[in-house]
């Protein structure tokens, strides 16, 4: 139980042998197979005839095919997203196969996935021309809008042997100050307002060329503002008919497109299955540049649980000819990836344990101590029977849907969390803030919260004393004897000295207890020291930390207060919704605001509780004993999102 | 003004500031969280969840105020009964009681908007890493949680 042992493995086959061996590997998924590369190899043996992406060329084909696949996916998610319900998500159910019909469904899922991204990345570029079309169509019309007035064809606004024409815009205040100008320098020339704009005159003029330098000097005098429709024929009306049409096409021409996009949906699960697919090779690739190899052979080197590695010698031996496996304890301070292993009740709290790290290869494993605490500090910090029912139901109807992954654990969590919450509110509560089956059987934590207080603080030096004797048992495993009394035995003393002064008559014992706790800290604390008057002083302010023992246990009051807090708020709920009784309306909201209240506090306390509790767990309890620093195992696996591979070699 | 000030007046004052300034608090907080929030899921839409979850913390504060707030009432018979004759020295205590969720949860309240805002950014880069982004933003609550205790300790010791 705890952390699992862990073997460090050495694999030595033949070359031709290699791609059984790592299908073979990732199916049973219990080794992880270390970097060479990643680390140094200089000084080994086998450094230099460690070999650099030696598949580097079937890599690359894979990642493109990748991409390719990706790119089908991602276009028909943009324009027809999938929507997978929540259930379905966390339930991460698949579609079976074997492991021999894979590769020959590869084969036919290839040929998809080709023909459906020829397919798709030619609607993409036929989207793309057709947006780029709308967008100018859309900048000419803006343009052309304002001209609708105009019924002179955009083809004659140009220059002839003897006039020309322009149309552009000018401030409409000076308008008349321009044909004012104009009037006086060039009597011949012709200027008509055609529309007004937002403080902008659209005139089209008309002048002979010998006037073409007056004209033009007073129109850029006046910020005139030249527009040029060159490639248009006809009015301004007439081709703004057009670019309607031509929008409406271009729209048309969009659905057509989006339409044959749609007739590729069909392979939406083909493609995922063969994303899977081509995910797992690439993987059995990538592995391949952390193996070393001589002339004919290669070797591999990984970490295996120990309780794995009868079972993968015995199934590569059945498989192949040439394979020859070595394993070895871990070294002495040799770092070695972390798994742990708990009997079924205590396994879902993992989950508790893997949320604040991984302990270290050489610690404990802190899961199944903290479990029982945390079930009882969950259900102190909720104290609602009632709430306690819905939490536990909860659980059990989680765990009838959710059947894989850290979700079930979750649901465990909860209906053990419910249980407890059950059992401390009918003690010390209500149900859903009301006395329904009667005075709470032991007493009301609301009527004397000062006992329950009592009771938090003895709950937590139960579980610091706990702690603690865990580190002496760590220390004594570890042949450090004398470790374990100076550091953890002298501070029982000391500790338990001081809370039998509380215990009356006990005054005598008490004294001498924590003298003699405190004495020894002082003479023992400061062994690391090199002088005598160092040892002392160290050792003297080691006595200080009783101050962290203080305000650990005085953090366990939490548990009052929030157990207090679900109580008092469902009260007020409670309240509130009766003073609304006796109108047949009343009846009405206050049914809504008993159910909007009651979900409410529900959820902010089941929350408040489940992290109060963790906390609990990673700062009080921890602090004692736990070593961190450790290494989660990754093995080398079947990592799929769509399928589900059934191996000839996997365990059943 | 003074003289027609009564101990019930005196107590509606604690009951009003811890309302008050732990929801002032709360929802500073939340907004500041809420704001880091909204940027990290206009890049991933799928971390609402997670950074939801992380929003909610500096809640608690404000229901915290307004526990003592209801209780403090319902100490002084204004909910559910008659309202009480209350002495000026009780109305004192009634009002002090108010005061460490009050302040405290004004201030951590914001300081856990901080902390959690800073959490969700964590879990921008590194979702697998919520526990340890809730953890940091709880250390703070303590301190609130501490001043709920002594809030309800002053008032069931009236």
């Amino acid at each position: 139980m705890g952390i699992a042992k862990m073997n460090k493995l050495y694999l030595v086959a033949h070359q031709a042998e290699k791609d059984k061996v790592l299908a073979i590997l990732q199916q049973l998924g219990v080794l992880e197979v270390s970097d060479l590369q990643a680390k140094d190899a200089e000084g080994q043996a086998w450094a230099e005839m460690v070999e650099e992406d030696q598949e580097q060329e079937a890599l690359q084909s894979l990642e493109a095919r990748l991409a390719d696949v990706r790119f089908s996916l991602d276009f028909l998610q943009r324009y027809y997203p999938a929507k997978k319900s929540l259930l379905a998500a966390l339930n991460d159910s698949k579609m079976v196969v074997n492991s021999v019909q894979l590769s020959s469904n590869a084969a036919e899922w290839d040929k998809i996935s080709a023909n459906v991204y020829a397919a798709l990345r030619k609607i993409d570029e036929k989207l793309m021309l057709l947006r780029n079309e709308e967008t100018r169509l859309q900048n000419l019309k803006v343009q052309l809008t304002p001209w609708v007035k105009l019924d002179v064809p955009l083809e004659e606004i140009k220059a002839t042997a003897v006039v020309r024409t322009e149309l552009g815009s000018l401030p409409a205040a000076e308008l008349g100050q321009v044909r004012e100008e104009l009037a006086a320098a060039a009597p011949a020339c012709y200027l008509q307002e055609v529309n007004s704009d937002r403080g902008e005159s659209l005139v089209f003029v008309l002048y002979h060329l010998a006037d073409a330098d007056d004209v033009l000097a007073i129109l850029k005098q006046h910020n005139f503002n030249r527009q040029n429709f060159p490639q248009l024929q006809g009015t301004a009306s007439e081709n703004l008919k057009r670019i309607e049409q031509e929008l409406a096409k271009a729209g048309s021409e969009r659905t057509a497109a989006l339409a044959g996009a749609a007739e590729q949906l069909k392979y939406r699960d083909q493609l995922n299955y063969f994303l899977d697919y081509l995910t797992l090779e690439r993987d059995k690739k990538q592995v391949v540049s952390n193996l070393a190899r001589t002339g004919n052979a290669f070797i591999l080197e990984g970490w295996i649980c120990q309780s794995d590695l009868p079972g993968l010698k015995k199934k590569l031996a059945a498989a192949c000819e040439t394979v020859e496996v070595l394993a070895r304890e871990p070294e002495e301070n040799e770092a070695f990836p972390v798994v742990l292993e708990n009997k079924p009740i205590f396994a879902p709290f993992d989950f508790i344990t893997k949320l604040y790290g991984t302990p270290g290869p050489r610690g404990l494993d802190p899961t199944p101590m903290l479990a029982p605490f945390f079930i009882v500090f969950f259900g102190l910090c909720m104290t609602d029977a009632g709430y306690g029912v819905i939490i536990a139901l909860l659980g059990i109807v989680g765990l009838k849907l959710i059947k894989t992954g850290p979700a079930r654990n979750l649901m465990w969590i909860f209906l053990a969390g419910g249980l407890s919450t059950v059992f401390f509110g009918w003690l010390v509560g209500g149900w859903f803030g009301l006395p329904l089956f009667g005075a709470p059987l032991f007493f009301d934590s609301l009527e004397d919260p000062m006992r329950m207080l009592v009771y938090a603080f003895v709950l937590g030096i139960i579980q610091i004393f706990f702690g603690m004797a865990i580190q002496f048992y760590r220390l004594v495993r570890q042949g450090k004897i004398l470790d374990a009394i100076f550091d953890v035995g002298f501070w029982y003393l000391l500790i338990i000295g001081l809370l039998l002064f509380i215990a009356p008559g006990m005054g005598g014992i008490a004294q001498s207890m924590a003298l003699a706790g405190a004495g020894g800290l002082i003479l023992t604390q400061g062994r690391a020291q090199p002088t005598l008057i160092k040892k002392f002083f160290s050792g003297l302010l080691s006595l200080y930390n009783i101050t962290g023992y203080l305000s650990d246990v005085l953090s366990y009051s939490r548990l009052l207060a929030l157990g207090l807090a679900t109580a008092v708020i469902a009260l007020a709920i409670n309240t509130m919704a009766g003073l609304l009784a006796g109108h047949p309306i009343g009846y009405v909201v206050m049914v809504i605001l008993l159910l909007a209240g009651h979900t409410f506090n529900l959820i902010i306390n089941t929350l408040g509780s489940y992290i109060h509790s963790s906390r609990l767990q990673y700062i009080e309890f921890y602090n004692r004993f736990y070593e961190g620093g450790g290494r989660a195992f990754v093995p080398f696996r079947l990592k799929t999102r769509s399928i589900q591979i059934q191996s000839e070699w996997q365990n059943k | 003004m003074i003289e027609s000030m009564t101990g019930l007046s005196l107590a509606i004052v604690g009951a009003a500031l811890a309302v008050l300034l732990a929801g002032i608090g709360s929802a500073i907080g939340i907004g500041i969280v809420g704001q880091t929030a909204a940027g990290v899921v206009t890049e991933d839409p799928d971390k609402f969840g997670p950074t939801l979850l992380l929003q909610a913390l500096p809640g608690t504060q404000g229901i915290y105020g307004l526990l003592i707030g209801f209780l403090i009432l319902q100490r002084t018979g204004m909910i559910g009964g008659t309202p009480m004759e209350i002495s000026m020295a009780e109305g004192w205590l009634f009002l002090l009681s108010g005061l460490p969720i009050a302040f405290v949860g004004l201030m951590s309240a914001i300081a856990q908007g901080k902390a959690a805002a800073s959490g969700v950014l964590l879990i921008a880069k590194r979702p697998e890493e919520l526990g340890k982004a809730i953890i940091y933003a709880v250390m703070v609550e303590t301190y609130a949680v501490l001043a709920l205790l002594m809030s309800i300790m002053i008032l069931f010791g009236i």
